[in-house]
């Protein structure tokens, strides 16, 4: 069976571009072009994915990640130009998935659906508990990282961050949702921590700081630990 | 000017003026003492000389005695040293009774003689005093204007005008003033000085709108116990065939309350005199909102030019590469059966690729403009070199995996106070225009170091540099020049105009807004932007940023490793 897309877009050529790329790639697309009817859409669909712009012209995107996050763990993708930075960030904190900055390519958007639908239901079970790029082997389980089989010191607070990359890997975790995790709820806001452990972290698991391959930054948002090779 | 040659002058106007001479003790004292010793005279030289030589002693003792006492009691004395002389000199002494026409004529002159003496020496004090008033007027006026007529913000001098005033009145003085020349008059576009009521509030108001003098003697509302005087800067502005009233109401930049005594409610001159300070100062705002309005229009002139040449550029760059998509969509959708995989594959790509410049174009242009729009707000937060750096360099190679990029960071860099997003698209930038620029290959290096206080990011490459001419112009929105330009034909912009093409294989591109943007990015962050040629040859741009001390919370500390 093949999975079901909900793309709320509101600008038209752009809606139908996307709808045969993605039939062609062999999703079944419902599409909306406002809020309302993406409502009764994911209401009457139960899509497996939401591919969600946030200029809407009845509303913002954020109260309908509200209604499904309220059922389900369906994934959603944020899709937006650029201005709206703050908007994305929010969203991204309210839990949504992932965010592509129009314009995009449909390489790119089909890669991050596919981190997304591997997510799907991690909400609700801890799924990823094993992350392996080439040489580096995260095991959450048994709190160790491995480094060409050597063991790589982490303190406690690394591993906490890394974990928490590890757990979304593949996709952002905003600044917010790692200093939360990590630090506590009341340390939203000393980012300057995370700029230390990043940088610690990447000293013990990039080959080179400078050009990372594995702790990617998205400026201005957050983290994304590149997708896993196993 | 400094503060303490501005505060003498200060008070120097705001001297009070004495309206009459103050009747002083001292005055009392050096009268009596001239009656005093006139007295002593007449009494020691009384035998030696004849009455009618005593009688000239007394004349002289009132005369002098009028040159401090007041009028009533210069007469008084008179009256009673010609009757104490009667009684003391004048045959039969010992009582007021007089024995000869002779002795009666003579008594009648001295005392006639003396009170008009009298008379006239107090009348000849009021006058000085007069003049003297006058004068402290004037003076009060022109250190007024001294003050104001170099000054570049009057408005900054109100203080002095109201102290002026309230010495002149004798109580505080309220001032209301236009802020700005032009605009609609709001609590917000005026300066208030001074305390008022809410009655005393709607009549300043009142009289700033109407530029129209209240209160006794001005034939408005003349029952009010005090006087709104307007600020009048002259009608200059006022257009042609205005009424007067308007004309009037034009030239008026403030008001000024002044709380009258009871008594002098209806002094003309004292109200001439403090309408003329008043103008002094609206004279003075008046010429420097004139000036503003000048500057004003010419900036806007220039803003329009500006901006017309800034589009004209901006259709320019767009147009190439909508050309070439134009171009290689309709061949797709017209002769898309005839061509084969491999060009229509090339097609595709030709749009992608213009696409993303298109993108990148359409950004820095919409960066530019939200830069320069007033009160651009930053999302400042503590990001780290080496990460802003990493994003930046893998971008990079992403876009050109071809090419040598090599990133330097100084170990210890401190943290950057800086806005990630527009960091990372300045840099992103420089590296475009580097790789643009350079032959392929060159390589292209990202160096970070600390100076001073200052953390320096340059992009830095061994290409042929940038001509001398050129190294302002490049930073400039879409300069094309004809002097930079080669050949004649028109460059897509001053950056491939400047940089001489030698050894490039890319299609040339110009940065279009690219450095423009930078070197606003950098100006939003405190920071500045610059140029610098290379000792063997090559550029290095350079970004300073400000060094911003990290905050001082320190991450909890941790327990032992495991």
């Amino acid at each position: 069976m093949s999975l079901h897309v909900l793309l709320v877009e509101d600008d038209r050529a752009l809606r139908q571009t996307l709808r045969d790329a993605l039939a062609v790639e062999g999703f079944e697309v419902h599409s909306a072009a406002s809020l309302a009817d993406a409502q009764a859409q994911a209401q009457h669909a139960a899509p497996d994915i939401v591919l969600l712009d946030l200029g809407l012209p009845d509303g913002d995107g954020a109260s309908l990640l509200a209604t499904l996050r309220q059922r389900l763990a369906t994934p959603v993708l944020i899709i937006s130009a650029r201005e709206t930075d703050a908007g994305k960030i929010a969203l991204l904190d309210a839990g949504a998935d992932d965010y592509l900055v129009k314009p995009f390519s449909i390489g790119e958007l089909l890669a991050r659906m596919r981190v997304a639908l591997r997510h799907r239901g991690t909400r609700l079970a801890p799924a990823i508990t094993r992350w392996q790029q080439d040489a580096l082997v995260v095991d959450l389980a048994a709190h160790r990282v491995t480094l060409a089989d050597a063991p790589v010191h982490l303190t406690p607070t690394e591993f906490k961050l890394l974990a928490r990359l590890v757990r979304s890997a593949g996709q952002v975790v905003t600044h917010r949702q790692l200093l939360t995790d990590v630090w506590g709820p009341d340390c939203t806001e000393h980012t300057h921590y995370l700029r230390l452990y990043m940088g610690q972290l990447r000293a013990k698991l990039e080959l080179d700081a400078a050009a990372p391959q594995r702790l990617l930054t998205e400026p201005g948002v957050g983290y994304r630990l590149a997708e896993g090779s196993a | 000017m400094p503060d303490n040659a501005a505060a003498t002058t200060t008070a120097r106007i705001a001297w009070p003026p004495p309206l009459a001479e103050p009747a002083s003790a001292l005055r009392w004292l050096l009268g009596a003492l001239a009656w005093a010793a006139c007295w002593a005279a007449m009494l020691a030289l009384d035998g030696h000389v004849d009455l009618a030589n005593q009688a000239l002693l007394l004349l002289l003792g009132g005369a002098v005695a009028a040159l401090w006492l007041p009028a009533s009691a210069a007469l008084l004395l008179g009256l009673l040293s010609v009757a104490g002389f009667n009684w003391m000199f004048v045959p039969p002494r010992g009582n007021f009774s007089v024995d000869s026409a002779q002795n009666a004529l003579l008594l009648g002159s001295l005392l006639s003689v003396n009170s008009v003496v009298a008379l006239l020496m107090v009348r000849l004090r009021a006058q000085a005093g007069v003049a003297r008033h006058h004068q402290q007027q004037a003076e009060q006026l022109r250190a007024l204007g001294e003050l104001l007529r170099d000054a570049s913000a009057p408005l900054a001098h109100a203080g002095a005008l109201q102290q002026a005033l309230a010495a002149l009145v004798g109580a505080p003085v309220a001032l209301l003033l236009r802020r700005e020349g032009r605009g609609p008059l709001s609590p917000d576009t005026v300066l208030a000085l001074g305390a008022t009521n809410a009655d005393e509030a709607a009549g300043l108001w009142h009289a700033l709108r109407q530029g129209q003098a209240m209160g006794p003697g001005t034939g408005h509302h003349d029952t009010m116990a005090c006087w709104y005087l307007p600020l009048r800067g002259g009608a200059a502005t006022a257009p042609g065939g205005a009424s007067e009233q308007s004309q009037r109401a034009e030239g008026c930049v403030g008001a000024a309350l002044l709380r009258l005594p009871a008594a002098g409610r209806d002094d003309a001159p004292q109200r001439a005199h403090a309408q003329a300070l008043c103008d002094q100062l609206g004279q003075a705002l008046q010429r420097v909102f004139a000036a503003q309005a000048e500057r004003d229009a010419l900036a806007q002139a220039q803003g329009q030019a500006v901006r017309n040449a800034l589009l004209a550029a901006i259709s320019h760059d767009y147009r190439t590469p909508l050309a070439s998509m134009l171009g290689a969509a309709s061949s797709l959708a017209e002769q898309g059966e005839r061509l084969d995989a491999a060009q229509r594959q090339r097609l595709a790509l030709g749009i992608v690729a213009e696409v993303q410049h298109l993108s990148r174009l359409t950004d820095n242009t919409l960066q530019l403009a939200r830069l320069d729009a007033p009160g651009v707000a930053l999302r400042l937060d503590w990001e780290s070199a080496e990460e802003i750096i990493g994003t930046v360099l893998n971008r990079a190679r992403r876009r050109a995996p071809e090419r040598k990029l090599r990133a330097r960071l100084e170990p210890g860099l401190p943290l950057l106070r800086c806005d990630a997003l527009l960091l990372t698209q300045l840099l992103d930038n420089l590296i475009d225009n580097a790789l643009n620029h350079t032959a392929p290959e060159v390589p292209v290096e990202l160096l970070v170091r600390r100076d001073g206080q200052h953390i320096v990011l340059a992009v830095r490459d061994r290409g042929p540099g940038v001509p001398p001419a050129a190294r302002e112009r490049i930073f400039e929105v879409f300069q094309r020049g004809a002097d930079l330009s080669h050949g004649g034909v028109p460059a897509a912009s001053t950056v491939a105009a400047a940089l001489p093409q030698a050894g490039i294989t890319r299609p040339q591109r110009g940065a279009g807004v690219g450095l423009a943007v930078c070197r606003a990015i950098a100006r939003a962050h405190g920071g500045e932007l610059r140029f610098r040629a290379r000792g063997h040859g090559g550029s290095s741009f350079e970004c300073l940023l400000p060094l911003v001390d990290a905050p001082s919370g320190a991450p909890p500390a941790e327990e032992e490793a495991r």
